[in-house]
């Protein structure tokens, strides 16, 4: 190594000291990877202002920043999902007074501290792979961005000072104080937006360059931050980091029920489920919304972009979109219908039709929705067919059949969600005739509205069909949504409980769904990661730098799926284990001495708290 | 054996895993495991079993001024850096467009000279008109037009006299550039890259003394 090469590694070990025990971590790993890079560099160290790739041998330097980035995004969606998820938990036990909330709230936490520490680790990993192999687009991105990369340290900064406040504090601002934890945990999620949106301009301008003008590095910056498709993947990306809070929270309830011994935890852990599953489809239901926003934005940014997502190479990724949604919303309705059948006593036979009329609306929809647009056929099938789409199925394949069918299946999951909510209770009020009735008919109206759209929607020009026709269609789901969740609250407040709702009665295949829903959401995050990179197509940063490395191309589906899963299932080990971690103080705590006989008052505790039983239960 | 048949064979293997996991594996974590590494694998296999289609950079194109044999093939290269290098399209259309962030260029080359279009490009603050057209109010575009012949787009002289050639042609306008005028720069080009070249070795040498 040169002395300036020296001179640098010094410079790096000095700073490492500086760092918190997984980031060093994470900083001596990549260090270990930087000699093979130079050595992959074909050890020509001093041109390195000149190197615009290097490679590393085996996986390829591309496979590597794929399986690195995916795992810091999946992380940072944790991260960022979570106090979300905590806070509005936190939120809920306040004004409900209700503490078993307020446990869930802390005990999620203080996972915080370790899922922190790991997504810096990988953050940390995937800087240093990046300056390592991508130097030329680096120094492009670090010329254009600087001054925001300021801004995202001090985010992080204030982020770290305030999760220290807000977990440390959490038993201290009780009572009187706790209004102000309330607002540090709004703070939190504050930082953490900001930490989300920063980077994501980064991202987006590589999707969705805008010509930069005049000015200082600080209007530059910012001038380069406000590209197109900003804003709509900032919005698209905080509903899903709430989806995915969520539905890992209530995977992570599943695998505990699962593995419960006592009735007590099996009660808790279906109640956690419950409330898990709950804010994963609450964040859900706007999705598709927000998904379609940012659509929208890539086509009037380049129609070409927009092309080869919905059209071109990856328009077979969109069925693949719609089996895993289709899934999940299968899932999700699927837990809420065995939570009625289970947990609410008699109300089997009162809930089985609507239930089975539900499940075939939607997969009705789901068979639509993942109906290709046109197949691959001989050229004696396609004469067959009378084309190249199919006289049927073609029909069924275009955009006015799917966004009806996705905005059907949306209103049917609503509904679950409504008809449980009802479940074992009896409206009260003078009014509840006529506010059901109104409910009802508005619900017919919509449904038929919404088909009426759709099939109108073939007759009139795309644009129009896209500018107005889908709106409405979204408009009046929406519609539904904001009136019926407020008159059903109202209902529900002077409603008359007949059924008590028994909780820990659920059948083994609950906790399967609670894990099949968080699977299908990480599936469905690494599958939209590689469609937008892949729009970007032989670009590093669309029209502007072009990828002239060995990995310009995009994979095939097949390929990346493959990678898909392989990130999926490491990301669910990564998450085990900083469960497993996070719970160990906690079990110690719960083991009483070897011999004796200890008493708990209150609850069995053995990791996460609330919703616990009233009476004690003697441990071994 | 092909990359889908591997990863098929894989994807199969995983999902046997995970049935034997569920079947002969009593521990409730691990039961877990096994029944996630069989929907991935499931996933695995329908991703394989849809069209592969990878998606391949297109050749690099190469703008050889030194070949331009007439005004035509100058347009010809000029329409290309408009599309591509020169980022015109990013912002500007040809034809209305509800989307272009910045004026049509649809008839440009006609209403305006070559000299003004070029120095609308090089000093795009010394001379500005909202709206070139004059239809109306003038209106605002929420882009500001670079300084084409500085980084990040960094066009040549020729690369733009070529874009200026492409919009005059597009206009339905005489091509005014001279090829002429493209080879004497191409000459200036190629007098000022020894320059430097020389200069750098020069630099180099001293730099070398200096570190001795």
């Amino acid at each position: 190594m040169t002395s300036a090469g020296q001179l640098r590694h010094a410079t790096v070990v000095q700073g490492m000291n500086r760092m918190p025990g997984l980031l060093k971590f994470g900083s001596f790993l990549a260090l270990l990877f930087l000699p093979a890079l130079a050595m992959a560099a074909g050890g020509a160290e001093i041109q390195a202002m000149s190197v615009e790739y290097r490679d590393v041998p085996g996986i390829g330097s591309r496979n590597l920043v794929w399986v690195v980035a995916q795992q810091h995004l999946l992380l940072a969606g944790f991260v960022l999902g979570v106090p979300i998820f905590a806070w509005i938990c936190e939120l809920v036990g306040w004004k409900t007074k209700e503490q078993r909330y307020d446990k869930l709230a802390k005990e999620f936490t203080k996972l915080l501290t370790s899922a922190y520490a790991t997504t810096a680790l990988f953050g940390g990993i995937l800087l240093f792979l990046l300056i390592g192999l991508y130097p030329k687009l680096m120094a492009y991105l670090t010329d254009m961005f600087f001054p925001s990369f300021l801004v995202y340290c001090l985010l992080f900064l204030l982020e770290t000072a305030t999760l220290y406040m807000y977990w440390y504090g959490w038993d201290y601002m009780q009572g009187n104080k706790k209004t102000f934890h309330l607002f540090l945990g709004f703070l939190l999620n504050l930082f953490a937006l900001g930490i989300m949106i920063v980077p994501n301009s980064w991202a987006t301008f590589q999707a969705s360059p805008v010509v930069v003008g005049e000015g200082d590095a600080w209007a530059r910056a910012w001038m380069a931050m406000q590209n197109p498709t900003w804003w709509p993947v900032n919005i698209h990306r905080l509903i899903a980091n709430v989806v995915l809070g969520g539905f890992i929270v209530g995977a992570y309830a599943g695998v505990r029920y699962l593995l419960a011994v006592s009735r007590e935890e099996r009660e808790h852990y279906d109640w956690m489920g419950y409330v898990g599953n709950f804010i994963g489809v609450f964040g859900m239901l706007p999705l598709p919304f927000a998904g379609y926003w940012l659509m929208r934005e890539v086509y009037q940014y380049n129609q070409q972009m927009g092309i080869t997502l919905m059209g071109g190479f990856l328009a077979w990724l969109f069925i693949l979109q719609a089996m895993l949604i289709g899934v999940l919303f299968l899932g999700a309705n699927y837990y809420f219908w065995m939570g009625i059948t289970h947990r609410i006593p008699g109300s089997e036979g009162q809930y089985k039709k609507p239930v089975m009329g539900m499940l075939i609306v939607l997969l009705l929809c789901l068979g639509v929705w993942m109906t290709p647009h046109s197949l691959v056929a001989s050229l004696a099938e396609a004469q067959k067919m009378g084309g190249t789409h199919h006289p049927l199925l073609g029909v069924f394949g275009v955009m006015s059949a799917k966004m009806t069918v996705s905005n059907i299946m949306i209103l049917v999951t609503f509904m679950s969600f409504i008809m449980y909510w009802r479940a074992g209770k009896q409206e009260t009020a003078g009014w509840a005739k006529a506010a059901k009735a109104i409910m009802g008919g508005l619900l017919v109206i919509a449904g038929i509205a919404v088909v009426v759209l759709g099939v109108w929607g073939y007759f009139v020009p795309a644009i129009i069909r896209i500018n107005y026709f889908s709106v409405a269609q979204v408009l009046i789901v929406l519609f539904i949504m904001v009136t019926f969740t407020p008159l059903t609250a109202l209902l529900m407040k002077s409603a008359k409980t007949t059924t008590e709702m028994v909780w820990g009665k659920m059948p083994i295949r609950a906790g399967y769904s609670l894990v099949l829903n968080a699977v299908m959401v990480i599936l469905l995050m690494s599958l939209m990661g590689y469609a937008r990179s892949s729009s970007r197509v032989h670009w590093h940063i669309y029209g502007v730098m072009r990828d002239t490395s060995d990995y310009a191309y995009s994979p095939a589906l097949g390929y990346a799926a493959a990678f898909m899963s392989l990130n999926t299932f490491v990301f669910c080990l990564i998450v085990a284990f900083i469960f497993w971690v996070a719970t160990l103080g906690d079990k110690a705590k719960a083991q009483p001495p070897k011999g004796s006989t200890m008493e708990i008052p209150g609850h069995t505790a053995p990791a996460m708290a609330g919703g616990a039983p009233s009476s004690g239960e003697k441990l071994e | 054996m092909s990359e889908v048949a591997l990863l098929q064979i894989i994807g199969m293997c995983v999902i046997g895993v995970g049935i034997l996991i569920l079947l002969f594996i009593k521990g409730m974590f691990l039961r877990v495991l096994g029944f996630v590494a069989m929907v991935l694998g499931v996933f695995s296999l329908i991703a394989l079993s849809v069209p592969q289609m990878a998606s391949l950079p297109p050749a690099v194109e190469t703008f050889d001024l030194a070949s331009v044999k007439s005004p035509d093939d100058l347009a010809s290269i000029g329409q290309k850096i408009f599309f591509s290098k020169g980022q015109c399209a990013l912002c500007h259309s040809i034809g209305p467009s509800e989307s272009a962030r910045c004026p049509d260029l649809n008839g440009i080359g006609a209403k305006l000279s070559a000299e003004f279009i070029y120095e609308s490009l090089t000093k795009p603050q010394a001379y500005i008109y909202l709206d070139y057209r004059h239809d109306g109010i003038p209106k605002e575009y929420p882009a500001q037009m670079p300084h084409i012949d500085q980084d990040p787009i960094g066009l040549s002289k020729q690369e733009i006299y070529s874009v200026i050639a492409f919009l005059q042609k597009m206009s339905g306008e005489p091509i005014s550039i001279k090829v002429e005028d493209i080879m004497e720069t191409v000459k200036e080009t190629a007098n000022s890259l020894k320059v430097a070249s020389v200069s750098s070795t020069l630099k180099s040498q001293l730099q070398n003394l200096a570190d001795r």
